[in-house]
């Protein structure tokens, strides 16, 4: 029954992008009404901070750890073995 | 008296439970057994005195058990794990599995109970020798090879210690385990500190867990997340908070981590880098060292032992039911496997932090402490580690098993034993999330942060929805590759092979070269030495002592026509020459 659910959700996978990005607008908003007493530095009193260091920091993450890997650390799954 | 400070300690039950397995498995009241146990373990940690077990040995002073806050949310999470593991391994029948598992959980409870250095060490051992049979279980060449590793690095590990334990006492004479200040540390303390760190896989030296987790068998790699690591966790917040390089190092592990669960395929792999992650948060903790740190470092380590436990059930039962963990190898298993799917999930979002979950009120005390702590870059550094977390083990693990491209891979949902297992640890999860208070009172120092603020909040539903939309947009690069990837375990692995080089090239031919010399030239001098002597001795001392060699050879050659090889006879001589003897003691 409930991988009938998670058939069914993936089947509406373009509805689930739409809401997924009205959730992230709402993220926006919301920040707009976050209460910043407790500011431990620069980066709290910025509204959106926090979503240009998410989507920065992944989309670098990503390009840094994956090329890293690429250029040097990837080897074959036996390479030990030879 | 004594028998009672000894079913005092929570590892006892462990440790007879151990041997009464392969009993109650003839039996077939292993299960029971299995499940009495950890209970009673978790019963019992509830009643102990803050001081018991002190004893006496070779002048030094043991003291088997210390109680105190900080012990007690160890004990605690560490006895409840205990009955989590039990339960999700109740299918295993293999006694020696199990016997290991308790062996293991005695090891880490009487560590974190341990008052003085040397009780601790003894249980510190039994903890790796114990676990490295998790690994050895799994009973393929890979495992057997990374168990021997496992086992070099931490006995090398384990030396380091003692050397430090050794120094300490020759210096102050005092092997109580207590908090060591930061300005008074000496060589022997950094001894002390780096055996500590081995096992809480801080880099360099933790190359040793994402070699040996992924080859452990199912259920050991389920107890091995849990003990090790945060065993090492206590001690560390014991004995070294405030070490500015436990911050520093703490911090880099972090990112360290997520930096290789981002990159690594095998799914087991990728949680064992991601524990290097999670625990460079404690560690950073433990290093800030002020009490918001310290106690963030302790929640931490609760919630952290019950999901990524979780998770490894989660992928664990992929494992157990597919025989594949390999992310290219797995996909579009939803629709064979959506329990685990969603316990996997909730493990996952909790790891990540989502608001209501365990993540939430345990990762975020120690961000504040250090940003409290005017710590920015550290601050930073633990929030970009939770950016990594949520993509590599809150959205591309599950996406690549459950669904991602279909494999063509079917299974069945795995046992229930499993999913009870794994449902104890996701209520947990979000449990804590919902009433944090359950675990902020057992925090070593009272606690006056509060998560659910709207600031906090609003951080969160940033961080982790535009790392999902990176994700999104990312999805294409981050496609698993059948590969692995270089780490520093390379240093010993390759290093080894130049060692083995060493042994059999250069010194095994000076091996052989000293041999052909003493073959042709040694070998004849020394029969020729023996020939001198041995006439000399036949002809030279006989002479002197009037011919008494010659005469024990003739008698040696009568009396061995006494022996007739009969065994019993042989008694029978014995029993007579017993007689013998006798009567003349008595007579006399």
């Amino acid at each position: 029954m409930i991988a009938q659910l998670f058939g069914y959700l993936r089947d509406h996978s373009v509805a689930l992008k739409w809401i997924f990005f009205a959730y992230l607008a709402f993220t926006l908003v919301f920040d707009f009404f976050a209460e910043r007493h407790h500011a431990h530095f620069w980066g709290d009193h910025i509204i959106g901070f926090w979503t240009l260091f998410g989507i920065f920091g992944c989309l670098g993450m990503i390009v840094v750890f994956k090329g890293l890997s690429h250029v040097w650390l990837m080897k074959g799954e036996d390479y030990y073995d030879e | 008296m004594m028998s009672n400070t000894i079913f005092m300690h929570p590892a006892t039950y462990f440790l007879i439970g151990a041997v009464l397995l392969p009993f109650a498995n003839r039996l077939k009241l292993q299960k029971v057994l299995l499940l009495v146990v950890p209970l009673l373990a978790f019963y019992q940690i509830h009643h102990l005195p803050a001081s018991f077990g002190v004893c006496h040995f070779m002048g030094f002073e043991l003291t088997f058990g210390r109680v105190d806050k900080l012990t007690y949310v160890f004990l605690h999470v560490f006895t409840l794990m205990a009955l989590i593991g039990s339960i999700y391994g109740l299918h295993v029948k293999e006694s020696g599995q199990h016997m290991a598992a308790f062996l293991y959980v005695a090891g880490s409870l009487g560590t974190t109970l341990a008052g003085d250095y040397l009780t601790l060490f003894i249980f510190w051992e039994l903890m790796a020798f114990a676990s490295v049979f998790l690994v050895w279980y799994r009973k393929r060449k890979r495992s057997i090879e990374a168990g021997y590793r496992y086992l070099l690095v931490h006995t090398t590990g384990g030396l380091i210690l003692l050397a430090g334990i050794f120094l300490r006492y020759q210096n102050i004479h005092d092997l109580t385990f207590t908090r060591i200040a930061v300005d008074g540390a000496t060589t022997a303390d950094y001894l002390i500190m780096i055996g500590f760190m081995l096992n809480a896989a801080v880099p360099p030296i933790h190359a040793w867990l994402p070699d040996a987790y992924p080859e452990a068998t199912v259920t050991g790699a389920v107890y091995m997340c849990a003990f090790t690591t945060k065993t090492a966790v206590y001690v560390l917040a014991r004995g070294f908070p405030g070490f500015t390089a436990l911050a520093i190092l703490g911090a880099i592990m972090t990112v360290y981590g997520v930096a290789y669960a981002v990159i690594e395929n095998d799914a087991r792999r990728i949680l064992a880098y991601h524990i290097v992650s999670q625990v460079g948060y404690m560690v950073c903790g433990v290093g800030i060292g002020t009490a918001m740190a310290v106690n963030g470092a302790c929640a931490h380590a609760y919630a952290h032992i019950l999901y990524k436990a979780l998770l490894f059930m989660g992928v664990g039962s992929v494992l157990e039911m597919t025989g594949k963990s390999k992310l290219n190898e797995l996909g579009g298993l939803y629709k064979y496997m959506p329990w685990s799917l969603v316990f996997t999930v909730i493990g996952g979002i909790a790891i990540s932090g989502f608001p209501l979950t365990s993540g939430f009120i345990s990762k975020s005390m120690i961000i504040a402490a250090a940003g409290v702590d005017h710590r920015v870059f550290i601050m930073l550094m633990l929030s970009l580690a939770a950016v990594g977390t949520f993509l590599s083990v809150g959205i591309k693990l599950p996406y690549f098993i459950w669904f991602g491209n279909d494999s063509g891979v079917k299974a069945k949902e795995s046992y229930w034993n499993m999913q009870l297992g794994m449902f104890i640890a996701a209520f947990m999860c979000i449990f804590l999330g919902i009433y944090p208070e359950y675990l902020y009172k057992m925090l070593p120092y009272p606690v006056t942060w509060h998560p659910y603020t709207s600031y906090h909040l609003s951080e969160t539903f940033q961080l982790l929805g535009f790392t999902g939309l990176g994700f999104y947009l990312m999805v294409k690069k981050l496609k698993p590759e059948p590969k692995s990837n270089l780490d520093l375990d390379w240093f010993y692995r390759k290093g080894a092979r130049v060692f083995m080089w060493v042994a059999s090239k250069p010194i095994g031919a000076a091996n052989d070269w000293v041999g052909e010399v003493y073959r042709t030239v040694g070998y004849r001098f020394t029969l020729a030495v023996a020939r001198a002597l041995s006439w000399f001795d036949w002809e030279g001392i006989d002479w002197v002592l009037d011919g008494s060699a010659k005469g024990v050879v003739k008698g040696g050659d009568e009396l061995r026509t006494l022996q007739t090889g009969k065994i019993q006879h042989y008694i029978g001589g014995a029993a007579v020459a017993l007689c013998i003897v006798l009567i003349i003691v008595v007579l006399i």
